[in-house]
């Protein structure tokens, strides 16, 4: 079939329906791009190969640019990967300049999306034979690499490194788990703990327990104080938006979409990992890393850019070597199959004019979410002020919702919420952490798994530093990347004492 | 899409439903069925085929089926819970090999739960080497291995993936025993991580399966990332039921190549090896005999029917109906075969 | 012994389980141990000041909303027990927990304010409920 023929009326709707549904999923707590994908696979039977594509691709793009809606207006991640937005984005919230903030991610999610489509369209086979160039070894690099940032995120680094170590030591509760070449063993368990934690705690669920659950209990502790919205937040301020927020903020930008779209590409790493490692690198490059944590728009800039920049990236792998670059992509797989296409090496040679339907679908989503969600934030941000009695159930039950399905229906990833969100209320009492505690659960499997087998592989700890040259890269951004925090933790005790 | 219809449709009955809970007549399947898969991915070839599956049955019987992708553990705990009939299970051959490796969590499945008839067969569990390494064949990896060559070969451990393995070990071992030794094990998990394992010239032979495989074998020999098929290991007569047109541009014919005899793996000097990825019901152990009854009913028509056979074969699944009474002896069966290699090779 | 050999490790598939918790464990009792070290007077001054908790919150507020939602846990697979696979135990017991949730947040419970609570709490899990479990298939309990 020709191009043309195939770029019907139907097929740009169902991009429109698809980045709808998809940003609806996003920005609901709990509700997450894959599941967004998942629930409509089963459609994308009757619709034939490319209005499936079109219809799927616009929920990835949708559901991943969504998640900054909550984590901007109530500080909870709509996904994972939108955890470092919260950071500044709903300081800026508390300011009254939600709606700024809204829009300035909104933007950068759409240059991020662009970015990592241009580098999908002009180098995804080059790409592919790049990042198998990483291994057990590099991979854990890339990982350390993120967790360097837990120093630079936390206030008191001492307790910072301890609550991101806490996170990591949480994450490794239950199996080891074969269907990552662990060995099957449990681990960090008590007998009777064994029926609910063999799976360990799911990420989703405690991610919204420590943000969502938590902070409305500190809320009721106050006793549902009168007013509107969360603690604090005042109505916004209507000062317009303005591209300028933008200036100077190119060199951000693109190396934010570039590090989504880089850590995309690498099967395995995870989607939370991009937004991490490009929201400390703006702030180590900044002049300003103070300001970082308090609303400060480039960091809103960054954590969007490259959590978009990672739509396209994820789909290198996918599409040059037939493995998934994310959970999201991992489903998209069963569309190919559902279709009889094969994904693989030979995929993008084979199908031409699928590629082509795959880049303008999602060049079409990037510019429909843009459109939508410019048009629905005069919308959005009335919900901050909701009324509390009105407001805090309903985001409890979506919280319960989510929890209970991501996992397609365990009980026990509700009561997880539960758990999480006592916790979460008590580190704030106690004043552990909770970003770096987050970031150390996010990647404390997979630092397990390529340290362990990078160690079983080689049985030499010399091999972290010997394998490539890739590897002695790596070593100098982690090392560069704690100098940079341990300067900026000397610099902020510097002013405090003045 | 007809979902939509049984929505409304739903929502019609919803009043009658508050009012009367489904204390139903335990002699047939209850109108909400939960299918639970022993598999996380809905990418993957357990919720694929169970989907199928789950879409036939729903809509002969007239019931809705959800697919809920839980996992073997939490699968397992729901069938647990459940002797309504308003959870059932499907899943594979893992189910009893995950108890024969000794894995965590799997119990015996013929004593802990009642076994339901199988529905189709995956028969793309293969073996590769690299194109541009020194094996050709899995007689050159035999012949390697019994010189004292040691010959590392990536799986995901305790299963399935690790079935072919054993009995590879097992040949090896009766070709020249003790040069079973020089046959180990590379534990990875994911196909991506194998693969990678193979890139990194960290192993000399992956599991794979002719799916995800199979455009890799298409690469020039020049490309680092280009394989090759050594051995598929399922049956014969599996394959050649499957489409002439094969998989990819791999025609049936090229894969018969692949398989016993062409390629022998043997079981015990004798008959070789094979296995087949086949999927089958599982259902409560005190789970009303009628709906077990029900349940065989209903697939014996939709595969009398002839229709499922299509779109099993247009998505590289081999039909294979067996009721539950026959399938569950036929699987005892052939746990006992795969226990006794398992043994054999683990006795020294 | 050479620099190189020191740095030798061989792990043990089947112990390799241990291995990273250990090392995590590890580093976790050295920091817990530096932050003691380091900040013991603060540590010492807080412990002996914080006894008043859980005094000066709103007892109601804060314990009701734990209870009501150990309730909701424990009643939505029991409810949804009843009729399984329907999603219902979620449906019922949410307009329950959000009714009684709103109105434990009501500083002022006159007839206005209590039938916005009522109507949210009969509006939102139907939407939710109609459109996830019977439009998108997905499972609630």
């Amino acid at each position: 079939m020709e191009l043309f023929d195939i770029l019907t009326p139907l097929f740009f709707i169902l991009i429109v329906v698809g980045t709808v549904i998809g940003i609806i999923f996003g920005a609901i707590p709990g509700m997450t791009a894959t599941m967004a994908v998942a629930v409509c696979l089963p459609l994308t039977y009757s619709l034939g190969l490319e209005n499936g594509l079109a219809l799927l691709l616009g929920l990835y793009v949708g559901g991943i640019s969504g998640g900054l809606v909550p984590a901007i207006l109530i500080n909870i991640p709509g996904t994972p990967s939108s955890l470092t937005t919260t950071f500044d984005g709903y300081p800026m919230t508390l300011r009254g300049e939600g709606e700024n903030a809204l829009k300035i991610g909104i933007v950068s999610s759409l240059v991020g999306g662009l970015i990592s489509l241009a580098i999908l369209y002009f180098f995804a086979p080059t790409l592919a034979d790049f990042a198998i160039k990483f291994s057990y070894v590099e991979k854990f690099l890339i990982i350390f690499f993120a967790l360097t940032v837990m120093a630079a995120l936390s206030s008191n680094m001492l307790v910072g490194i301890f609550s991101g170590i806490l996170g990591i030591f949480i994450s490794l509760i239950g199996t080891y788990d074969i269907s990552d070449g662990g060995n099957g063993e449990y681990r960090l368990l008590f007998d009777f703990m064994v029926p609910y934690l063999d799976s360990g705690f799911s990420l989703l669920p405690v991610l919204i327990g420590i943000f969502g659950l938590s902070a409305i209990l500190i809320e009721a502790e106050h006793g549902m104080p009168a007013g509107q919205g969360l603690s604090g937040v005042k109505l916004p301020k209507g000062k317009p938006f303005k591209f300028s927020v933008f200036r100077g903020q190119s060199v951000n930008l693109c190396r934010s979409s570039l590090i989504g779209t880089f850590v995309g590409i690498l099967p395995g790493v995870g989607g939370s990992a991009a937004s991490i490692l490009s929201y400390s690198q703006e702030k180590h490059f900044s002049k300003n890393p103070e300001e970082f944590g308090k609303g400060a728009p480039s960091g809103v800039i960054a954590s969007e850019s490259a959590n978009n920049g990672l739509t396209g990236g994820a789909l290198v792998p996918l599409l040059s070597l037939g493995i998934p670059g994310d959970s999201t992509t991992a489903i998209l797989i069963g569309a190919f199959t559902l279709q009889g296409i094969q994904v693989g090496p030979l995929f993008i040679g084979n199908n031409p004019v699928t590629w082509d339907v795959i880049i303008i679908a999602m060049l079409a989503a990037n510019i429909v979410m843009f459109l939508i969600m410019m048009f629905a934030i005069r919308h959005l941000v009335k919900v901050v002020s909701v009324p509390k009695h009105v407001l805090f159930p309903v985001i409890l039950m979506m919280c319960v919702v989510g929890a209970y399905t991501i996992n397609y229906g365990i009980m026990f990833d509700v009561w997880t919420l539960l758990i999480f969100g006592v916790f979460g209320y008590l580190a704030h009492k106690i004043r552990l952490e909770i970003a770096p505690f987050i970031i150390g659960f996010i990647l404390g499997p997979s630092a397990e798994i390529y340290f362990v087998k990078s160690l079983e592989s080689f049985g030499t700890l010399s091999i972290f530093f010997t394998k490539s040259w890739i590897a002695g890269v790596l070593w100098l951004l982690i090392i560069m990347s704690i100098a940079f925090s341990i300067a900026l933790s000397r610099r902020n005790k510097g002013h405090g004492q003045a | 899409m007809t979902g939509f219809f049984k929505t409304l449709a739903a929502a019609a009955s919803f009043a009658a439903l508050v009012a009367t809970p489904t204390l139903s007549s335990a002699q047939e399947l209850p109108g909400n069925v939960r299918l639970v898969i022993g598999s996380t991915s809905t990418g993957g070839d357990t919720y694929q085929n169970s989907a199928i599956v789950a879409e036939a049955l729903a809509e002969h019987l007239d019931i809705n089926i959800k697919v809920d992708a839980v996992g073997v553990s939490e699968a397992f705990k729901a069938l647990n819970r459940d002797s309504r009939g308003s959870t059932i299970m499907i899943f594979h051959d893992q189910s009893y090999l995950g108890h024969l490796y000794g894995v965590r969590g799997y119990d015996d499945i013929f004593e802990t739960y009642k076994v339901g008839p199988t529905v189709a067969i995956n028969p793309g569990n293969a073996y590769l080497v690299a194109k541009n390494g020194p094996f050709q064949s899995m007689e050159d990896i035999i012949a390697a291995a019994s010189a004292g060559q040691r010959i590392r070969v990536a799986i995901q451990p305790g299963g399935v993936s690790e079935i072919g393995f054993s009995a590879l070990k097992n040949a090896v071992r009766i070709a020249h025993p003790g040069a079973e030794e020089n046959i180990v094990a590379v534990n990875t998990g994911s196909q991506a991580d194998k693969n990678q394992v193979l890139f990194d010239g960290q192993a000399e032979v992956i599991n794979g399966s002719v799916q995800a495989n199979e455009q890799f074998t298409r690469l020039p020999q020049d490309d680092q990332k280009a394989m090759r098929f050594v051995w598929l290991t399922a049956a014969k007569e599996t394959i050649a039921q499957a489409n002439p047109e094969g998989l990819g541009d791999t025609p049936r014919d090229e894969m018969l190549a692949y398989v016993t005899p062409n390629v022998s793996v043997t079981m015990d000097g004798a008959e070789d090896f094979v296995f087949d990825k086949e999927f089958f019901f599982l259902y409560n152990k005190d789970m009303d005999p009628a709906i077990v009854e029900q349940i065989d009913t209903a697939l014996a028509e939709i595969f009398a029917a002839g229709k499922i056979q299509e779109t099993q074969k247009a998505s590289f699944f081999i039909p294979d109906f067996k009721p539950s009474a026959e399938a569950a002896t036929y699987l005892k069966a052939k746990r006992d075969d795969y226990r006794q290699i398992i043994d054999a090779i683990s006795a020294q | 012994m050479s620099f190189s050999s020191l740095l030798d490790v061989s792990i043990d598939f089947d112990t390799s389980h241990l291995v990273f918790p250990t090392l995590i464990a590890a580093v976790l009792v050295i920091l817990l141990v530096a932050i003691a070290a380091t900040n013991w007077r603060v540590i010492v001054s807080a412990v002996g000041a914080t006894p008043t908790w859980p005094a000066g919150i709103d007892h109601m507020r804060f314990f009701g909303t734990l209870i009501a939602t150990v309730i909701y846990f424990i009643a939505m697979p029991a409810v949804g027990n009843l009729y399984p696979n329907t999603g219902l135990g979620f449906y019922i017991c949410s307009i329950v927990y959000l009714f009684g949730l709103g109105a434990l947040y009501l500083h002022k419970r006159d007839r206005r304010h209590l039938t916005i609570v009522t109507l949210n709490a009969l509006i939102a899990p139907s939407l939710v409920w109609f459109i996830l479990s019977e439009i998108f298939n997905l499972s609630l309990p």
